[in-house]
């Protein structure tokens, strides 16, 4: 390939310029990209400080998490403790789990992604850090209110997959249930926001040149985990809407005496829940192959090897949820083919340790803290991965379903595979945005006792679980044969909880954090771009990239960046920028101005918080008034993007002229808005799955549905909403001034539609009735949902067209705007036939 | 969109193979409708080999490309045989 964009490569050797740049181009980035004050913290949206908000809140949820764990350690030190009561303990095993997984492994590694990425790829920051802002906010205050609830006596307890029928009304009544359900679906939507940043990010924003074969293994990672995200995170966020609903409104989603299934739950929670594993595991892999080459002195062995088994487990992952059924009773056949994939899913993840140890053994490797830790984590997640796949054998299965040896299993994989590759990654990065480096000596103490105190605290557990132990009990009788290894896993966990407690004393001594320079630096000698020298704008100038480790192989690149002679050495705009380049060869094509620091994304952060814990609480005019607050607070946030600058195109460097903007599918806009579109429809497959599966199961209960020759007048009505959409971009690239008025009633026609529908399948069915009319009235609630939202976009468009923003060539808001309509047109006509042709 | 169509085609093919296996076991499981499955996703996946094998390697990048398309889709053959083993030795005539 020579040029993916017309672009000619040869333009690259203008690089590096030569002399000096003038004077105050760089005072005029430090303008554009200043520190806040005050109050303005609150407002940042700068990836160098949202990243370190993200880890340290994260980090906050790791450690009260392991607090919890301890807390039950103790209890279950010895026979008949009486720590915690049985209630409260199921509380606590249920928060430790799910705080584990969705409030500190996610988050983590994305809060990772926004510090690291936009260094690694050298951008200026990630393409809407608007909406990085949003995603923390609403993390960190969900997140409290979340983690609150165990104070009052009101936290979840039903495990932290949350199985309906014990997860039901009639089980649980109270509203601890309630608060899993709306506190995590509103903390995913958060983690897709986070999502749609990285994805576009990785493949719009990286340094000029940088090909994606020259991309750094991390950014790989990342990529791969948020397209995950995308795929898996609309399936859990579906389950706990369905079980919400059927909660607030006796919708028997999954109730089977009523034609629902108790589990349709389990098919959706682990669709998500397996690939969450993975989820997981792949940024912390990205991790170790970015921290092994440097601490062996060597270039990663395999490097394509291990592109191909990252994008390959985010296939498979996906391949293998059911395995976490088999206890359910599957069909022969399908328990056999998951049982080969979760097997297969092995191998991916094999070829990355393997490379791992290869780099090891060719290099020089150095046993520094970062070095140790990566090595730790190798020997962990590989006997985790072992029990992994005896458990993925059905028969074995059967035998340690439930038991203490699934705990071991699980937290063998999450520890080596996430813990302590996030540990080496700590110790390896702080010297990047901080003062001063941790401490090498206590580092080798932190090591020691985690890892002692790691394998100490959970190898018995295996034998406990063997010897029959079930998980998930507050407590046993003597003489069962327990006691011994439940004393010693207890000592364990102490012993790891007394590493971490050093290294937080060691980030007490030697973390300052340096957020516009004076970094440690690069103090273990590494070749990727996070390591050039930075400010609150990133690098002071975008190089070129022509290796993967542009810093080993070329001596003078820091120094050349530093002096301004690579690509945008000054703001050409006087706001904030950075290079947008194309998806596969990083052909630079435009300038994205961003927008700067804003107090809305926290307000609209507070308020959607507010609206869902209105829900729990039952609070419903506080949640209204939240919600339209919240609604509100976006569209002021919107309300300065988007908007018409004086220079059409400017210099970025040796002459080279790109434009300020751009429309259509090349801008990064379009590709943040087909993402959500992608996840709108990943929601809606999962619903029209479900509706399948309970008539696949619960055949008995069904009714027929309304005629289909009847659904004609609404599928035409849905073809001519997407045609509106359509026709709205067509009138307005010929110039036409009442372009938007198709869009607007296009937008407004689709709940009228629904509406006609709505009263069809009324004169058949309700949605109290039965499973079925709940899966079809759940299409419909979602489907009025997206209608709702476009209406609001249109109008939206409508309020810009008065402000006389949309002009001939800056009309992203109305290509945006369209295409949801068009979406939402497609959505409903799908909606429409499939409802009726399932049991017809 | 053909660079990712290089990149990403046999693990697609993988893709198509594991959901159609679970539409069979779920809605009428046979192992005849298994093989009918299972052998044109082989067959794709042995042209996409060929086709793969021809790409060009001029640069740097196109040789990367190619070596993660041929990865790919020979992972692909191993897993789409691996996992129709099963279903033929539990499927139901
Ligand atoms: C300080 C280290 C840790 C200790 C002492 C610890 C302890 C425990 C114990 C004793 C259980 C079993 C509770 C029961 O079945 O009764 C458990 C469950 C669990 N742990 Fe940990 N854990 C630790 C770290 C982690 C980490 C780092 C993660 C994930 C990143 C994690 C995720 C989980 C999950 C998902 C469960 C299952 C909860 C459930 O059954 O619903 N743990 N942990
Ligand atoms: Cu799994």
């Amino acid at each position: 390939m020579k040029s993916e964009t017309g672009f000619d490569p040869d333009l690259f050797n203008r690089f590096p310029t030569q002399g000096d740049r003038p004077e105050g181009e760089e005072e005029g980035l430090k303008r554009v990209w200043c520190a806040p004050k005050g109050w303005e913290y609150l407002t940042v949206v700068n990836n160098n400080y949202v990243g370190i908000y993200y880890l340290g809140t994260a980090f906050l949820f790791f450690l009260l998490a392991g607090v919890l764990g301890l807390l039950m350690r103790v209890q279950l030190a010895a026979p008949l403790m009486n720590v915690l009561p049985q209630a409260t303990y199921n509380q606590v095993f249920t928060m430790h789990g799910t705080v584990m997984m969705f409030l500190f492994a996610v988050p983590m590694v994305e809060a990772a992604g926004v510090l690291l990425l936009p260094q690694m790829l050298a951008a200026r920051d990630l393409p809407f850090p608007r909406l990085s802002a949003y995603a923390f906010w609403a993390y960190a205050v969900g997140g409290l209110a979340f983690f609150g609830s165990l104070f009052i006596g009101l936290a979840p307890d039903g495990g932290w997959f949350m199985y309906p029928p014990l997860t039901s009304k009639a089980y649980s009544p109270g509203i601890n249930t309630d608060f899993w359900l709306l506190g995590i679906g509103f903390i995913e939507i958060s983690a897709i926001a986070g999502a749609v940043e990285i994805i576009v990010g990785v493949l719009r924003t990286r340094a000029p040149g940088m090909s994606l074969d020259k991309m750094p293994i991390f950014a790989w990672a990342m990529l791969v985990f948020a397209v995950m995200i995308v795929i898996a995170f609309p399936s859990v966020i579906l389950a706990t809407l369905l079980l919400e609903i059927e909660r607030a409104f006796n919708w028997p989603f999954f109730d089977a005496t009523r034609g629902g299934d108790p589990v349709l739950w389990q098919h959706l929670f682990w669709f998500f829940g397996h690939p969450e594993v993975y989820i997981i595991f792949l940024p912390a892999a990205g991790m170790m192959s970015m921290i092994i080459p440097t601490v062996a002195r060597a270039e990663l062995v395999g490097y394509r090897l291990i592109v191909l088994a990252m994008i390959a487990t985010g296939f498979i992952s996906f391949g293998v949820w059911a395995h976490h059924m088999f206890a359910t009773g599957l069909p022969p056949m399908t328990a056999g083919f998951f049982s080969a994939a979760s097997m297969a899913v092995s191998l991916p993840a094999g070829i990355q340790v393997f490379s791992w140890i290869a780099t090891f053994a060719v290099g020089k490797p150095r046993f520094n803290t970062p070095g140790l830790f990566a090595m730790g984590s190798v020997v962990i997640f590989v006997t985790g991965g072992l029990t992994g796949v005896m458990v993925a054998l059905v028969p074995f299965d059967w035998q340690a379903h439930d038991t203490y040896f699934i705990v071991a299993h699980l937290h063998y994989v999450l520890i080596g595979g996430m813990v302590f590759p996030l540990f080496a990654a700590m110790y390896y990065w702080i010297p990047m945005v901080s003062r001063r480096p941790l401490s090498e000596r206590w580092g080798r103490w932190v090591f020691g006792l985690m890892f002692g105190g790691m394998n100490i605290a959970f190898m018995p557990m295996h034998l406990s679980g063997l010897m029959g132990m079930p998980r998930r009990i507050y407590t046993y009788l003597p003489g069962s044969g327990w006691d011994t290894l439940n004393l010693i896993s207890t000592l364990g966990a102490f012993m790891l909880a007394a590493g971490v407690l050093l290294f937080l004393i060691d980030m007490a001594r030697n973390f300052r954090l340096a957020p516009e320079e004076g970094e440690a630096g690069n103090v273990f000698g590494a070749g990727t771009l996070e390591w050039l020298p930075t400010g609150l704008y990133s690098t002071r100038s975008i190089p070129v990239v022509k290796s993967r480790e542009p810093l080993w192989d070329d001596p003078n690149i820091s120094e050349d960046v530093e002096r301004g002679r690579y690509f945008l050495p000054r703001t050409a705009t006087g706001r904030r920028e950075t290079i947008v380049t194309s998806p596969l060869l990083a052909e630079p094509q435009y300038v994205q101005i961003m927008p700067g620091p804003s107090v809305w994304p926290f307000a609209a952060a507070l308020f959607t918080a507010g609206f869902f814990l209105a829900l729990t609480v039952q609070a419903y005019l506080f949640a209204l008034v939240s919600g339209v607050l919240g609604i509100l607070a976006v569209l002021c946030w919107l309300a300065d993007t988007d908007l018409p600058v004086p220079e059409n195109d400017v210099d970025i460097g040796a002459g080279i002229r790109v434009p300020t903007y751009v429309t259509g599918p090349q801008s990064h806009g379009w590709w943040a808005m087909m993402i959500l579109i992608v996840v709108m429809g990943m929601i809606f497959a999962m619903a029209l799955f479900s509706l399948a599966f309970l008539w696949g199961n619960q055949p008995s209960f069904w009714t027929a549905p309304p005629p289909m020759l009847e659904a004609l007048p609404i599928a035409l009505g849905y073809l001519a909403v997407i045609a509106a959409a359509w026709g709205t971009r067509e009138l307005h690239r010929i110039g036409k001034s009442w372009a938007i008025l198709p869009a607007l009633a296009g937008a407004i026609v689709a709940p009228a539609l629904l509406w006609l529908d709505i009263g069809a399948w009324s004169a058949v069915t309700a949605p109290d009735a039965g499973g079925q009319g709940a899966a079809v009235f759940a299409l419909f609630s979602l489907q009025g949902m997206v209608a709702a939202i476009a209406v609001l976009m249109a109008l939206y468009l409508g309020w810009r067209q008065l402000r006389r923003v949309v002009t001939a060539r800056r009309n992203n808001t109305l290509d945006l705007t369209c295409l949801f309509i068009a979406y939402t047109g497609a959505q409903g006509l799908v909606g429409t036939l499939f409802a009726r042709s399932i049991g017809a | 969109m053909k660079t990712w169509a290089i990149l990403l085609g046999g693990l697609l093919v993988w893709t198509t193979h594991f959901f159609g296996l679970y539409a069979i076991a779920e809605i009428a499981p046979s192992r005849w409708i298994t093989v009918l499955l299972t052998v044109p996703c082989l067959g794709v996946d042995a042209f996409l080999l060929l086709r793969g094998r021809r790409l060009e390697v001029r640069d740097t990048f196109a040789g990367w490309r190619r070596s993660i398309a041929l990865g790919g889709v020979a992972l692909s053959l191993v897993a789409v045989c691996w996992q129709a083993l099963p279903p033929w030795f539990a499927g139901t005539e």
